[in-house]
């Protein structure tokens, strides 16, 4: 009997790695949020800071954005999972206690965050952000890790025939320490964004928005390119690929960016920071296909599209997006009485 | 086979479970607590009820902070498990499926943002505007019930899809709208019986009497749907599905006689503690019912992962990941050179692929009770006929090599005493334990595959050709390689049992 085989896509590769990037861009920026709000509301300079206004605002606004960042996240495991199932599930099977516990964490995380936004003594909250940042450190660790293993089958097979319960994490920290770190202060630079944003009127939260975004971004671009060096063999072939377009479009777009921040001219500053955010996701998304590209090669996929399905999806997304601006509108609109 | 095999002590089955039956009565009571909530609104409102207004918005930051963040993350943690129970599984539906899981990924995406507004909206917003955005929940909460029960109930029945490989085939599939009238119940359900939990811990009063017969009218609304719509759902099974069922595993075809025993005693107790008793529903009541409730929506659950083996897509994949439409190279080339990772030890490979999902050596679904005292040669015997074996199991289709590594690896990790010294038995008793092992695995005295009629009132002599030949019988039965006490024994046994079996 021929039954119906899996190893397809059901539309061109380019759109599949379009909604890939896309999705895990809105994903970030929303997790950037809250990682790097937590980050400038506990390190930057406010005085009193529990008691000014627009720290509580941030805070009340954390365990919506994190509500964003697992629904933003579920889109683009989707889809990368459809092109790159053979590396992620191998790799994260490797790690599997490691993996399976990322959304425990996260169900912490998400609930130390409502601690914070509900909680009447004020001196509770630094403890429960302090804590769902430490999950948040562990995801984003995790995930370096084993997205990282992804890029080395080699190193699955060697690791798996090693040890087979799960207990292993991507021993060949040298592939993804910077990367990590990397990660880590951007995310830090795009929440100080929002934190200077949201916070304008107020000037303190304001001034530390703008020193965070100052100060993530450069050490996020200098330890951007010390992760680069690390490419070794995979550099000239990244120097290559598109990849490295669009690197150079995000390195000028957020200096872009933080100039209109300093302006506070936040639409044209935010506009570059999210194209720029996209674009350092696809480069990363390149910088993938080249260490896979001696093991596989996505564009070989053979393709079977089913666009009447892909077409309900399409109208599913828009029709989302409308109903979510007309409830904001309810939401915001003033009360008729 | 073209990934690696997560080897943990926690049997798959154990792990999966506790996350998808948290998620799913999370989820179910999600849509229709919402849709509880909004009707509920609507009817205060309109009679103006400050303290019914009150008791929602009470029981709505309860329900946000349940379903959004718990229901929601468990959800995710369907996601990450199932990629490492069975990867293979998860790659086949994520290819055929990826639109609907998108379509439906967008439908959360409005939930979850529709289920924040109306909490934080209660306050602030006109009670019109905070309706709609209620409505708007439940719709969303509901449509994506829609969506994933299209690819739940595939796995189970994917009908013309197998032949046609069509989206809407598979999607649309024969126990696709029963499953979804049976759901839908269980959402009303669950929201009466969820609610009644809250509305229990109100003192006595003519409010609380109201809330707790209006919670029950849910419940049994609920219930009217959920019984009727199961009956239609089972008889929109295949029935080569359910006979084999019947025959191969008796417990989950009774477990649905078992079901109705558990609505009749939520229906009982709603009608006594919801209408004639309203307002003394206290906390313990309110619990065992809800407990019933889930015990019901469970060993639904239950039924229907267990009638799918040994299938994981019936028809499609087993339940170890090795693939129908592959049985043609595995059986010419084996299982080893299909294995994508290989440890070194082809035995315990073997075991990993083969077994491993469903039972583990010493702990989970055993194989120790079922091989302790026995021989590599008869554990190769039934691994060659492991599809005849009662259970349900997937066959071994790697090539006779393999079968002869496998037997070996199970067989050092067994008790190698003899059958009599591991359980201190002799005589009949001890017949009927080297029966039990050697033959009830796939033969039962009135039960499974009964062969009484071959087995009873026969001569010494003839038993004596009968386990000479056991080998002959049949491809998938082992020969008798019991020692002479155990041949004894057994011949005792059999003797002993009158005519007709039993
Ligand atoms: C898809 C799941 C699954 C797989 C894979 C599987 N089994 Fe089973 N097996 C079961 C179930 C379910 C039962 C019946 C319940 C029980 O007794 O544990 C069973 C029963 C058995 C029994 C009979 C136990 C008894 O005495 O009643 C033996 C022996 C057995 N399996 C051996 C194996 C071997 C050997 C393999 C690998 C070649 C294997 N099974 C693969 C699910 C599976
Ligand atoms: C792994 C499964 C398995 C085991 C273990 C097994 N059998 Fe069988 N047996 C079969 C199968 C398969 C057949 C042939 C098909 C059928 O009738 O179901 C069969 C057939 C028979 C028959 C029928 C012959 C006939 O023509 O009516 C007898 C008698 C029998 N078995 C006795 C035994 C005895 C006694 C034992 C234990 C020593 C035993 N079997 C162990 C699978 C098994």
């Amino acid at each position: 009997m021929n039954l119906p085989d899996y190893n397809f896509i059901s539309v061109p590769l380019w759109l599949l790695s379009s909604l890939h990037i896309l999705t895990l861009t809105l994903h970030f920026a929303a997790m950037n949020f809250v990682f790097g709000g937590i980050v400038v509301i506990l390190l930057g300079r406010i005085n009193d800071r529990w008691n000014n206004p627009a720290v509580q605002k941030l805070i009340k606004l954390f365990p919506t954005a994190m509500a964003a960042t697992v629904t933003l996240g579920v889109a683009p495991l989707l889809f990368v999972q459809m092109v790159f199932p053979k590396q992620i599930y191998s790799a994260s099977i490797v790690s599997g206690w490691f993996w399976l516990a990322i959304f425990g964490v996260a169900m912490l995380a998400y609930y130390f965050l409502y601690g914070a936004a509900f909680t009447k003594k004020l001196g509770r909250q630094a403890l429960y952000l302090i804590l769902a940042f430490v999950g948040l450190v562990y995801i984003s660790f995790i995930y370096s890790a084993t997205f990282a293993l992804t890029e080395n089958p080699g190193l699955i097979k060697m690791l798996y025939a090693a040890g087979q319960s799960g207990l292993i994490i991507n021993p060949d920290v040298g592939s993804y320490l910077f990367r990590w770190i990397h990660m880590i202060l951007g995310a830090i630079t795009v929440g100080a964004f929002f934190v200077g944003w949201i916070g304008r009127d107020n000037e303190e939260v304001l001034k530390a928005g703008k020193v965070f975004y100052l100060w993530g971004m450069v050490s996020a671009m200098v330890l951007g390119f010390v992760y680069l060096f690390t490419f070794g063999d995979f550099m000239l072939p990244f120097m290559r690929s598109p990849g490295i377009w669009w690197m150079t479009a995000s390195l000028i777009l957020s200096l872009g960016s933080l100039y209109f921040f300093f302006k506070q001219k936040f639409l044209f500053s935010g506009t570059m920071l999210f194209v720029s955010l996209l674009g350092m996701i696809a480069t990363r998304h390149y910088a993938r296909l080249v260490h896979l590209a001696d093991y596989y090669r996505p564009e070989e996929l053979t393709v079977k599209p089913e666009w009447g399905v892909f077409f309900i999806f399409l109208v599913s997304f828009l029709v989302m997006l409308a109903v979510i601006w007309y409830m904001l509108h309810l939401f915001f609109k003033r009360p008729a009485k | 086979m073209n990934y690696p095999f997560w080897d943990i002590e926690i049997g798959y089955g154990l792990l999966m479970a506790s996350i998808a039956i948290i998620h799913v009565f999370v989820s179910h009571f999600a849509i229709g607590g919402g849709l509880y909530l909004v009707v509920a609104e609507w009817m205060a409102v309109k009679k103006n009820d400050s303290q019914m207004l009150d008791y929602l918005q009470r029981m709505t930051k309860f329900f946000v902070l349940v379903t959004v963040v718990f229901g929601a993350l468990t959800g995710v943690g369907i996601w990450f498990i199932i990629g490492l129970l069975n990867p293979a599984a998860t790659e086949a539906l994520i290819h055929h499926f990826v639109w609907a899981w998108a379509i439906e990924w967008t439908y959360f995406g409005i939930e979850i943002a529709a289920a924040i507004l109306y909490f934080y909206g209660w306050k602030r917003m006109s009670s019109r505007d905070h309706q709609t955005i209620g409505w708007i929940y439940f719709g969303a909460a509901w449509m994506s019930l829609f969506v994933i029960n299209g690819i739940v109930t595939f796995m189970l029945t994917p009908g013309e899809w197998l032949l046609t490989g069509v989206f809407w085939d598979g999607f649309f599939n024969p126990t696709f709208w029963s499953s979804l009238v049976l759901r839908t119940g269980v959402c009303v359900m669950l929201a009466g019986l969820f609610a009644q939990v809250v509305a229990s811990r109100y003192g006595p009063s003519d409010f609380k009497g109201r809330i707790v017969r209006y919670n029950s009218g849910w419940a049994l609304a609920g219930l009217a749907i959920v019984v009727p719509a199961f009956i239609w759902y089972i008889s929109q099974i295949p029935s080569d599905i359910t006979d084999t069922a019947r025959e191969m595993m008796r417990l989950p075809m009774n477990s649905i006689g078992v079901s109705y025993w558990y609505a009749a005693a939520i229906g009982i107790l709603l009608v006594i503690f919801g209408f004639l008793i309203p307002r003394r529903m206290n906390l313990l009541f309110a619990s065992v019912m809800m407990l019933f409730g889930l015990a019901w929506f469970g060993s639904y659950e239950w039924f229907r992962e267990s009638v799918r083996k040994p299938y994981v897509i019936q028809g499609y994949m087993y339940g170890n990941a090795t693939e129908v439409a592959n049985e043609e190279k595995y059986r010419e080339e084996g299982y080893l050179p299909q294995m994508g990772y290989r440890t070194g030890d082809d035995g315990a490979d073997l075991f990993r692929r083969a077994c491993r999902s469903c039972h583990t050596i010493d702990g989970y679904h055993p194989l120790k009770p079922a091989y302790n005292g026995t021989e590599t040669e008869f554990i190769a015997g039934t691994i060659r006929g492991a599809h005849v074996i009662k259970g349900n199991m997937p066959p071994f289709m790697g090539i006779e090599a393999e079968i002869q590594k496998l037997a070996e690896y199970i067989y050092v990790r067994m008790d190698s005493r003899s059958i009599a010294e591991i359980h201190s038995l002799y005589g009949k008793e001890l017949g009927q334990k080297v029966y039990d092992l050697r033959c009830g695995k796939c033969h039962e005295f009135g039960g499974f595959n009964d062969k009484a009629e071959s087995l009873v009132g026969l001569e010494d002599e003839d038993y004596h050709d009968l386990l000479d030949m056991a080998g002959d019988l049949a491809e998938e039965m082992p020969p008798f390689t019991g020692d002479t006490a155990e041949r004894e024994a057994l011949i005792e046994y059999l003797r002993s049992i009158p005519e007709g079996g039993n």
